[in-house]
């Protein structure tokens, strides 16, 4: 029924915070497998690629030098061939309208990078566990909306 | 214009798995909720072309009795929380106990086992995507909505969206109206 | 004043009508009772030289027959001489009769018939003094004769007589209408002069009261004048008038002074005007004049002139048309040079673009600090959860209590960093003005804290309210944080309760709104049963960083309400706070009703 692992990809220009997803990730009993990209410029090029694996769930940090996370979001939401990527914002933080916003442009999730590795690992497995959900049980993925 | 549609996916799968045994020549009886006994024994090369005929519905045949079982038990759930013919008087763990002829605390280990969810937790989940389809829609107000539901306030149902989605119900409300908006402006364009 | 004056004017020409055609009159009756009297002189005059020459005729007569009487006597021819000569007397003192009586028929045939008989009388002295020397004395041819002449004699006398008298009466009747035409005149004339006299005076009177009045006017208009001189001086405007129909301008003199000219130095022409005038400007400018004259109006022109010496000047014109005593239409203009407002506005313009630059700058210094500054202190945080969670047992107790301080300390900061973000944000340029359902924000207010208002139990009541054109976004978390603020000084052991109300209110009602810009405001108050505040503090509490309570108490940061001060704000409203400790607090809310 499943395949044997869930495929995760982020973009972070910061080394911290892709280490600290690393090893969340590491640490959670789901089994996934997480590729990262320090900008948006390289995400996008192994998106294109030709034998790119598209992730089941893809994290964009929003502030990132060269290609923000907001511009990748357009380009995904552009692309049919993206359609079924679920998309979480991954940010340090940003007001209201920013949020709602980047739902608004396609955006599945957005998570304010918590200040608590605990936390983190307990959102990320969330995230991780109701989209498999939206997956699993064909539920309508244009009412998938999830913050932390 | 915008057309709602509110379908049954157990009536759809059915109809979907009915025509493709048929075209494969599968004798079949029908046992119900996604279960099909198979009338002859299957060859392994025809069960691969039944699978690759279902693949394209993303209906997937399920050998292990366990995932059987789980998928009973969401499929009694879904069924639980969006249709409106089935009444459920008692607890959804009695409902579900009775329904499926296993005790619950069975039933909760064996579907937190397979799914790494709970099965209250996915009761809530699919009971908030409900409440989604019928925010989207707009013609209830969510008194109404929580009413329909099963929730004791309106505070009760905001309470619980949130807590699953992070976000309020006006919110989600809002987004999913704009997001319409901005898609059709993009189209435009 | 004018009306006065023209009712005066009025009545002085009436006046003056009235006085000459008294004179008239008086001219008029003086010459006529001249001509009376002189008509009545010459008939008196007249009467007497009839009369003359009658008494002349009669005396010639008696000398006649006295003569004849003497020639019977004496026989003596030298007595006749008087008869003869009498003749001729009688016939010129008649011809002289007949030209003084040639008007009087009457008179003239009394005449006639005196003179037959006088000639008859003059038959019979000829008869008898011819048949006397034929004769005597005793002839009875003579004493017959005689007696006959004697006889004619006394009729002629009479006749005579008769008309003297005649004459007398006539006399008599014209000296005394002469005489009454003389007393009557000269009182008419008196009382007529009488009369023209006091319209005189009267008009003199009038005449010296309007003067001094005109002279007082002109008094007050010429200080008037002296000061719109001055006021336009000092106020640095001109004024000028154009006359459509006769196509002409006046200029004042401080319209010259504004060109850096002369007072009156130019003839005011359009075109003498226009040498002054910028460059740039001719073109815009001659089109509104060319306009003004067409419409007879002029709205306000902005252009600027050049002085000889090189200075621009910014002048403003203005135009309005009024009609003149003699119906025309004359336009009255006034131009003022509005060089230094233009300069201070753009002093001012400047200031405010500099102003508004350092407000961005700070807003965006305090944005960028405290959204760059969350980035280490959740990283100190996750290192820091990650250090407890794998390191924590093999730490000392001491270094698990700095490690406890470390969290506090961060968390605190966390709080800190985040208020100051969302004051940031409140603070931001871009603000969306909507109508919006107030009740759906406070109902989104309520799901964004659903969490500590059901772990409070806290019951939340509220009017329904209007839609209101607000910021939705921050007008919702001004509810959040105001009904926050009422849960999280919640008094102990009691169920908070926040009632919500709204109301229309006339700004000039409220004590709370200073100096409001709007009429009437919504007026939205949050009541709760919280520990409140001592009123004292009413102001204090919306200072940023202000803070009532201890940080241990209640966790705090002091930015809360000063964002709800900074929104209400944004919407050009006030917000206030009133309290009693123990007891609650109210807050006020007054949002404008544009």
């Amino acid at each position: 029924m499943q395949e044997d692992y869930i495929n995760i990809t982020l973009a972070d220009d910061d080394e911290d915070d892709r280490l600290f997803f690393t090893d969340a990730f590491d640490e959670i009993k789901i089994t996934t497998r997480v590729k990262t990209f320090n900008d948006g410029v390289y995400l996008m090029d192994y998106l294109n690629s030709k034998d790119a694996t598209l992730p089941n769930v893809l994290f964009l940090d929003l502030n990132m030098p060269r290609k923000s996370g907001l511009e990748c979001l357009k380009e995904i939401k552009q692309n049919p061939k993206f359609k079924d990527i679920a998309i979480a914002i991954y940010s340090t933080s940003a007001s209201e309208e920013d949020i709602e916003n980047t739902f608004v442009q396609g955006a599945n999730i957005y998570i304010k990078k918590p200040s608590d590795f605990k936390t983190l690992k307990k959102v990320l497995s969330e995230v991780v566990t109701i989209n498999w959900q939206y997956h699993t049980n064909s539920m309508n993925k244009d009412n998938f909306l999830l913050r932390f | 214009m915008t057309l709602f549609f509110k379908f049954d996916f157990n009536a759809i799968c059915q109809i979907v798995l009915e025509q493709t045994l048929k075209d494969n020549d599968i004798k079949y009886k029908l046992v119900g909720f996604g279960e099909i006994e198979v009338l002859e024994k299957l060859t392994s090369d025809k069960q691969a072309t039944l699978q690759a005929a279902l693949d394209k519905y993303q209906i997937e045949i399920v050998e292990n009795q366990k995932s059987i079982l789980v998928q009973k038990i969401k499929d009694t759930i879904i069924d639980m929380v969006f249709n409106e013919d089935t009444v459920v008087n008692v607890k959804s763990s009695v409902y579900l106990a009775d329904t499926l002829g296993h005790s619950y605390g069975y039933l909760s280990n064996l579907f937190s086992e397979v799914t790494y969810t709970s099965i209250e937790n996915f009761i809530i989940l699919q009971k908030i995507e409900y409440a989604k389809q019928l925010v989207i829609k707009q013609d209830l107000s969510l008194t109404e909505i929580a009413f329909r539901l099963n929730y004791s306030s309106v505070a009760h149902l905001s309470t619980q969206f949130k807590n699953t989605t992070g976000i309020t119900p006006s919110a989600f409300q809002r987004i999913i109206a704009k997001r319409k908006a901005f898609n059709q402006d993009n189209n435009q364009d | 004043m004018i009306k006065t004056l023209s009712n005066n004017i009025s009545f002085l020409r009436t006046t003056l009508y009235i006085s000459a055609f008294v004179i008239l009159v008086v001219g008029a009756l003086t010459y006529r009772s001249i001509t009376e009297v002189t008509k009545s002189s010459e008939l008196i005059t007249h009467t007497y030289k009839v009369n003359v020459e009658l008494e002349q005729i009669l005396s010639n007569l008696k000398d006649a027959e006295t003569g004849q009487r003497g020639y019977i006597i004496t026989k003596d021819s030298v007595f006749l001489e008087p008869y003869i000569s009498g003749r001729s007397k009688i016939n010129n003192s008649f011809a002289e009769l007949k030209v003084l009586t040639k008007d009087d028929t009457i008179l003239k045939e009394s005449l006639i018939k005196v003179n037959s008989l006088i000639n008859k009388r003059l038959l019979a002295f000829q008869t008898s003094y011819r048949s006397l020397p034929k004769g005597d004395i005793e002839d009875p041819n003579f004493i017959e004769n005689f007696r006959n002449g004697r006889a004619l004699m006394d009729s002629i006398r009479d006749n005579i007589k008769g008309i003297i008298k005649l004459q007398n009466n006539l006399l008599k009747q014209r000296r005394s209408e002469y005489e009454s035409d003389l007393m009557a005149t000269p009182l008419l004339l008196f009382s007529l002069l009488l009369c023209s006299l006091i319209l005189m005076y009267v008009a003199y009177n009038s005449i010296y009261k309007n003067i001094k009045r005109l002279k007082a006017t002109n008094e007050e208009l010429e200080i008037f004048k002296e000061s719109t001189n001055q006021s336009e001086i000092v106020s640095k405007h001109g004024s000028w008038t154009y006359n459509v129909k006769r196509d002409e301008f006046t200029y004042s003199d401080n319209l010259y002074r504004l060109l850096g000219e002369q007072p009156q130095s130019f003839k005011p022409t359009i075109e003498n005007f226009l040498t002054y005038v910028h460059p740039d400007d001719v073109e815009k400018l001659t089109m509104q004049v060319e306009q003004m004259k067409e419409n007879i109006e002029l709205p306000y022109i902005y252009y600027r002139v050049v002085h000889k010496n090189g200075n621009i000047k910014h002048l403003k014109a203005y135009g309005k048309s009024v009609v003149n005593e003699d119906d025309e239409t004359v336009l009255l203009g006034t131009t003022a040079d509005i060089t230094d407002e233009i300069i201070s506005f753009r002093i001012l313009e400047e200031r405010n673009a500099e102003l508004e630059r350092n407000n961005k700058e700070l807003s965006s210094f305090n944005y960028v600090a405290s959204h760059d500054l969350q980035e280490p202190l959740r990283k100190i945080q996750t290192f820091l959860s990650r250090l407890i969670d794998e390191e924590e047992g093999k730490l000392s107790a001491k270094g698990n209590k700095y490690i406890d301080r470390i969290q506090n300390a961060a968390t605190r900061m966390r709080l800190l960093i985040d208020d100051l973000l969302q004051f940031s944000r409140s603070n931001k340029a871009d603000k969306v003005f909507e109508e919006s359902n107030i009740n759906l924000l406070l109902e989104a207010a309520k799901q964004d804290l659903a969490e500590v208002i059901s772990a409070e139990n806290a019951v939340i009541t509220s009017d329904t309210f209007p839609t209101i054109t607000v910021i939705p976004f921050q007008i919702q978390q001004l509810f959040v944080n105001l009904i926050g603020n009422a849960i999280k000084y919640r008094m102990e052991g009691k169920i908070p309760k926040i009632n919500i109300t709204h109301q229309i209110v006339e700004a000039e009602n409220e004590d709370n709104i200073i100096k409001p810009k709007y009429s009437h405001y919504h007026k939205i108050t949050f009541t709760d049963n919280g520990i409140g505040f001592d009123n004292q503090y009413a102001d204090q509490i919306f200072v940023l960083f202000s803070r009532l309570h201890n940080k241990d108490q209640y966790s705090g940061t002091g930015i809360g309400l000063s964002i709800c001060k900074k929104i209400v704000e944004n919407h050009k409203g006030y917000i206030t706070a009133s309290g009693q400790p123990e007891k609650g607090a109210v807050f006020t809310v007054y949002l404008p009703i544009a």
